[in-house]
């Protein structure tokens, strides 16, 4: 059932059965300790009346000031003993108690106190008071015995001759007091049980509130609100400190889940104009009967733009391959220096077209890697030199080990980055100039390629800029 | 009709403006946002399409710099789809907004709406004595029956009806009827008109000597 599954409930549950065991327990023992306290109480009342009896068929020899009256003196009112009018041993089946005595005993006090006295032969020699059916002699082996029986406590005792007197009374006065004492118990246990179960569960209700405005805002958000935060009132709470942490991973999940919109964004963007010149040159072309000189122009454009999205969409793959870990590289030993220098020298006619010099000065360096994707890390680097350089301008190239790395660093004289831009260039689809230079198809994945490249080497890229001066990106890769 | 396109994209700008010609418009092109800029400034264009990312100038600074001097109506080009893009485009002053990858005959619609709704027109029918003029499709009847027209005679018609009442300057007409390809011969307009005369009636466009052409 759904509400066991309540962390609430189930807290009330365990704190309802707790308690409830609790409050059984201390009314079990204060009932206990009353009803012990009772019997102790009429027990002692028995026992005086033993005494009576005992003495009644065993008289101790007088002593003066103690006891009972001599027997030999008439009793004058009530005797302040069980005095007996004869001290010699005597048939024990002869029993009288004396008035005095038999005052404690019969109904006449409204206490019910009775007692049967069996001769050494087992014969009944009197009784007294409102015995109960039950009663017969028995054969106890202890000389005292004390016993409850059908609600009345008796006093057994046994002489060292054979007599046997029991004294009881009904306990039925006490019994019901203690039903009194056992239905209060009851009573007072439950109320303070539905106390408690009100208590505890306004207190479990104000513990697991915070978890309430957690969980609230975590449905809001996994509904696709990213922008919910847990209101956070107490942070040293041990729930507080719960809604910190998850509202810093809601932080980082919004920030991340907005880079991941952005560059969705932006990868549609970059396929939106070539789609857009594909569709305007087909449908323009088609419009009417064309040359073969106008098809093959739209053609041809048709071809650019397909190579752009070509281009992009390796990019984009390039990137969430080694985004995702995917792509194994290769891990060989080479020589670093070798494959810069081919990289230069493939770009100088490019250079020279826009009159800018390569001037390279490069130490052999040999490292463990993939010498094709760092290839394409230098061939990038030297294009954006090349690209972003004044005519006449130079690239330099510099490769060297340092400290257990190997430093490759390309300067140019170009214009430089902006401070506003430079913490930027290396974000995927960033480019300097907000507008786009779609007419070299950079679409501005190549530094953030190169950057995933280093860093899936484990080295690290990065760039200074001074404007009107030149920039210097540099590489450094741990040396093999 | 005289159309602007501001454009980087060079295929893009290629294939747009031979659409558009073919569409009868005259059409001026610039590849980057100052030219487009500088462009927009010195004539009175019909519309003007204009993307958004551009080298040097983005489209957002052309409509704001553009909405100082002039009311042209601007269609803006842009791959970004997002609607607070779209919101601060037609808040700059863009009068529509057309997102890339597009339709060549919805753009054209758009411009057409766009041209009619500059001129406070709301149909496409624009109705004179018995000549009937359709700008969607771009078609001239007389007394019900369709009469030929060329792309140039259409587009004179077209702008004089728009213009109906008003003196329509030949510079006017030069500035709306060709772009800056064609080469301007002075006596390109008169043949036009009179070719339009012998069409649709001699006394369908009149001469305002000094002044210009208009319809009554």
């Amino acid at each position: 059932m759904k509400i066991f599954k309540s962390i609430k409930w189930r807290l009330q549950l365990w704190y309802g059965l707790i308690l409830v065991v609790v409050l059984a327990g201390f009314g079990f023992t204060a009932y206990q300790l009353e009803r012990g306290r009772v019997l102790r109480k009429v027990d002692d009342e028995l026992n005086m009346r033993l005494h009576l009896i005992t003495d009644a068929l065993h008289p101790p020899p007088h002593r003066p000031g103690f006891g009972p009256p001599p027997p030999d003196r008439p009793p004058e009112g009530p005797p302040m003993g069980a005095g007996l009018d004869n001290e010699l041993p005597r048939p024990t089946n002869q029993f009288q108690l004396s008035a005095w005595a038999e005052h404690f005993f019969g109904t006449n006090d409204g206490q019910n106190f009775y007692y049967v006295v069996w001769s050494r032969y087992g014969d009944e020699i009197a009784r007294e008071g409102a015995v109960p059916t039950h009663m017969t002699a028995m054969k106890a082996a202890e000389p005292v015995d004390v016993r409850t029986l059908d609600g009345f406590r008796e006093i057994h005792s046994t002489f060292p001759l054979g007599e046997q007197i029991t004294v009881g009374r009904s306990l039925a006065p006490e019994l019901k007091d203690l039903r009194l004492t056992a239905w209060r118990l009851t009573a007072v246990g439950t109320a303070i049980l539905l106390v408690g179960l009100v208590g505890g569960g306004w207190l479990v209700g104000r513990a697991l509130r915070p978890i309430d405005g957690i969980s609230a805002a975590a449905v809001k958000i996994s509904a696709g609100d990213l922008t919910q935060r847990i209101n956070v009132a107490e942070t040293e709470s041990e729930l507080g400190r719960l809604a910190s942490v998850l509202n810093s991973t809601f932080a980082r999940l919004e920030t991340a889940f907005a880079q991941q919109q952005q560059f969705t964004a932006d990868a549609a963007h970059e396929l939106r104009t070539p789609v857009s010149v594909v569709l305007t040159q087909t449908q323009t072309a088609l419009n009417r009967e064309r040359s073969p000189a106008e098809y093959r122009e739209t053609i041809e454009a048709c071809q650019r733009s397909a190579q752009r999205m070509r281009r992009l969409i390796e990019s984009l793959l390039e990137l969430a391959r080694l985004d995702t870990g995917q792509e194994t590289l290769k891990r060989l030993c080479f020589n670093l220096a070798e494959t810069v220098n081919e990289c230069a020298e493939q770009m100088k006619p490019i250079a020279s077209q826009r009159n800018v010099n390569i001037l390279t000065g490069l130490a052999p360096v040999e490292i463990i890697g993939d010498a094709e994707r760092l290839a394409l890390v230098i061939t990038n680097l030297l294009v954006n030199a090349i690209q972003y350089n004044r005519p006449g301008g130079e690239v330099r190239v510099k490769l060297e080990a340092s400290a257990g790395l190997a430093v490759l660093t390309v300067s140019d004289t170009g214009p430089g980055i902006s401070g506003e831009d430079l913490p930027h260039v290396f974000e995927r689809f960033y480019r300097g100039d907000k507008s786009r230079t779609t007419s070299n198809g950079n679409a501005g994945l190549g530094l953030a390629i190169s950057k995933a490249i280093v860093e899936a080497h484990g080295g690290t890229i990065e760039v200074s800029s001074r404007e009107n001066v030149g920039s210097t990106f540099t590489v450094r890769l741990p040396l093999g | 009709m005289r159309i602007l396109i501001v454009e980087d994209e060079p295929d893009l700008l290629r294939s747009l403006a031979q659409a558009l010609r073919e569409e009868g418009y005259a059409v001026d092109s610039a590849n980057n946002g100052e030219d487009g800029l500088f462009n927009a400034e010195s004539y009175d264009y019909d519309a003007i399409v204009l993307d958004v990312m551009l080298p040097r100038l983005d489209g957002w600074e052309i409509l704001k710099r553009l909405r100082k001097t002039k009311k042209t109506p601007v269609l803006m080009l842009t791959a970004r789809d997002q609607s607070r893009d779209r919101v601060k485009g037609l808040d700059t002053g863009a009068d529509d907004y057309v997102i890339k990858p597009f339709d060549l005959p919805e753009l054209f619609a758009r411009l057409r709406a766009l041209i009619r709704r500059s001129a406070n027109q709301t149909t496409n029918i624009i109705e004179i004595g018995d000549i009937t003029i359709d700008t969607a499709a771009r078609k001239v009847s007389l007394k019900g029956k369709p009469v030929e027209l060329t792309a140039r005679e259409y587009s004179l018609v077209e702008f004089l009806a728009r213009h109906r009442g008003e003196v329509v300057t030949r510079t006017q007409l030069y500035e709306h009827l060709f772009d800056e390809n064609d080469s301007s011969l002075s006596n390109l307009l008169d043949v036009h008109v009179s070719n339009v005369r012998k069409k649709l009636g001699a006394d369908f466009i009149t001469t305002r000597r000094g002044h210009g052409y208009c319809i009554e």
